[in-house]
């Protein structure tokens, strides 16, 4: 493996407290997306955020992104408030959010660009965190002859290949094929094992959780607040039929069936959730 | 070898087209026995065709009419995409100029020729400002439909890899990713700024294809009208090639 995606400058934890977002509409009542809450990421952690939906773990990372400023309370990153998006907080979408206009390696350079790296360095450095991801023979190709699951690693060597201190997930696999999101639960690990980066991933999915988190955090239904905070302490790669595995993926369910089933109350469905 | 193919291929129906015209037209030529000046033959327009290309009268025509709608259509982009990424990005600007650009945009482009000639008299400026016309709409509403159809999650990609102010996110996000739209919007203005140049010359000038046009009619010389109108057609089809190429290359497969 070429040096270049292992030299980084290392990463940073994240401090929310008191942090709260309220939506305010021009025509209807405000919508209270995320209750007070504070929560203490260390640097390196990966950190998988679960909850119904609504629950306001997208706020929360949009809020650690910039794109969302809090109602009250802050969120720091190092020890620095965020005020908006910055190159040192990087983002992984669901939709992935290639740029279409710009061929593979482009894409993956696009920061570097912006970091000032000249056009000889920073295709070479993206050719080595498209190597990283598997896909150094797709340098050359338009974004739009990948397949999503190609795409999302396009995107995870974009956000990689600029180091910055954290980088936010939002559902990246959401919308992938259960064997592709697999085999990219797999290599994020890899990667995320070699750069010990402080990652904050939303999902749906409670395996998925267990699966690659150090720590999980179930919110609740909106509004949204912490209701459980479990480290998990197994070794990678981790069994998904291991005792333990399931003993934490049940504990996780547990928690969320109660918020789920308040929030399909709140929408006023009949029935309870059991039936 | 494929793209001589590929063109060929692409040729064949204009020339099924023409030949189906040409063969209707000799028909209407036979069955009314028409008068030949006012509906010559096929065979004597294609001769007085051959006529103005050898003795190059076709080419100062054409020429002058496309000359005129080239250099308006720029002033046109020149001051429509500024004035559309503007109207794009920014609502509360969109909202003070939309009302304008709307109570405007019904009014024909021919609607302002009188106009032009009193301010303008009969030169280039005339022509050049009723072409202006005609190409600003479809650029500028091209150009603001480009920059809002801009995927919002391209803008907070660009965000956090590094777009720190808007100059940069328009340059590096913005703008690429509403030129396909833009590209379409100079496509089409072009054409409606082809139409638009024949009308501007009919009235008044002294040369381009309008011109010929007129001038064949105020003379009995329907063969030199015929003559101009296959040219506009001709060339219309040629420019409107060049920019679906164009195109092709702006719009990256989606």
């Amino acid at each position: 493996m070429p040096d270049n995606t292992t030299q980084n400058r290392g990463t940073k934890g994240i401090s929310i407290s008191e942090l709260a977002v309220t939506f305010q509409s021009e025509d209807s009542e405000p919508v209270e997306a995320l209750r007070p809450t504070s929560l203490e990421f260390e640097a390196g952690e990966f950190i998988a955020l679960v909850g119904p939906s609504g629950c306001g773990k997208s706020t929360l990372l949009n809020v650690l992104a910039g794109f969302i400023k809090p109602s009250a309370g802050q969120a720091l990153v190092g020890g620095e408030t965020i005020t908006k998006p910055d190159i040192d907080h990087g983002m992984v979408f669901q939709d992935y959010a290639l740029f279409p206009w710009l061929n593979v390696i482009d894409n993956v350079a696009f920061g570097l660009e912006r970091q000032g790296m000249g056009l000889a360095e920073r295709h070479a450095k993206a050719r080595d965190y498209l190597d990283m991801v598997g896909l150094k023979d797709f340098a050359d190709k338009r974004v739009t002859e990948l397949s999503g699951g190609m795409k999302q690693r396009v995107a995870i060597a974009r956000v990689f290949a600029t180091d910055p201190s954290i980088i936010l997930m939002d559902e990246p696999f959401g919308a992938l094929d259960a064997l592709t999101r697999r085999f990219l639960q797999h290599q994020l690990l890899e990667i995320w094992q070699r750069n010990r980066k402080t990652v904050v991933f939303v999902t749906h999915s409670v395996q998925e959780a267990v699966y690659l988190a150090s720590r999980v955090i179930v919110m609740t239904a909106r509004p949204g607040r912490v209701k459980l905070d479990q480290k998990i302490d197994l070794p990678h790669p981790r069994d998904f039929s291991g005792e333990e595995f399931r003993r934490l993926e049940k504990l996780i369910y547990d928690q969320l069936d109660e918020e789920l089933a308040k929030s399909f109350k709140l929408e006023g469905g009949g029935g309870t959730f059991h039936d | 070898m494929k793209t001589s193919v590929k063109t060929a291929a692409s040729v064949l129906p204009y020339l099924w087209a023409a030949i189906f015209i040409v063969f209707v037209w000799q028909m209407v030529v036979v069955f009314t026995q028409a008068h030949v000046a006012l509906l010559p033959p096929p065979l004597l327009a294609a001769k007085t065709f051959a006529e103005l290309v050898v003795n190059g009268q076709l080419f100062v025509h054409a020429g002058a009419s496309l000359g005129r709608v080239v250099s308006a259509w720029l002033l046109s982009a020149a001051i429509a995409i500024p004035l559309g990424l503007a109207m794009g990005r920014w609502r509360r600007f969109e909202h003070l100029v939309d009302p304008v650009i709307e109570l405007f945009r019904p009014i024909s482009p021919l609607a302002w020729i009188p106009l032009a000639i009193l301010w303008f008299g009969i030169g280039e400026t005339g022509k050049i400002f009723i072409i202006f016309i005609a190409t600003f709409f479809p650029i500028l509403l091209n150009t603001v439909s480009g920059v809002k159809g801009v995927d919002p999650v391209l803008i907070r990609a660009g965000q956090v890899l590094g777009c720190d102010n808007d100059r940069a996110l328009f340059r590096k996000v913005i703008l690429p990713a509403a030129m396909p739209t833009i590209v379409v919007g100079l496509r089409i203005s072009f054409g409606t700024g082809w139409a638009a140049i024949i009308a501007a010359e009919l009235v008044a000038a002294q040369v381009g294809l309008g011109y010929l046009i007129a001038d064949g009619m105020e003379v009995l010389r329907s063969d030199l009208v015929l003559v101009g109108m296959v040219a506009i057609g001709i060339l219309g089809v040629l420019i409107d090639a060049v920019f679906r190429t164009v195109n092709d290359r702006f719009s990256w497969g989606t």
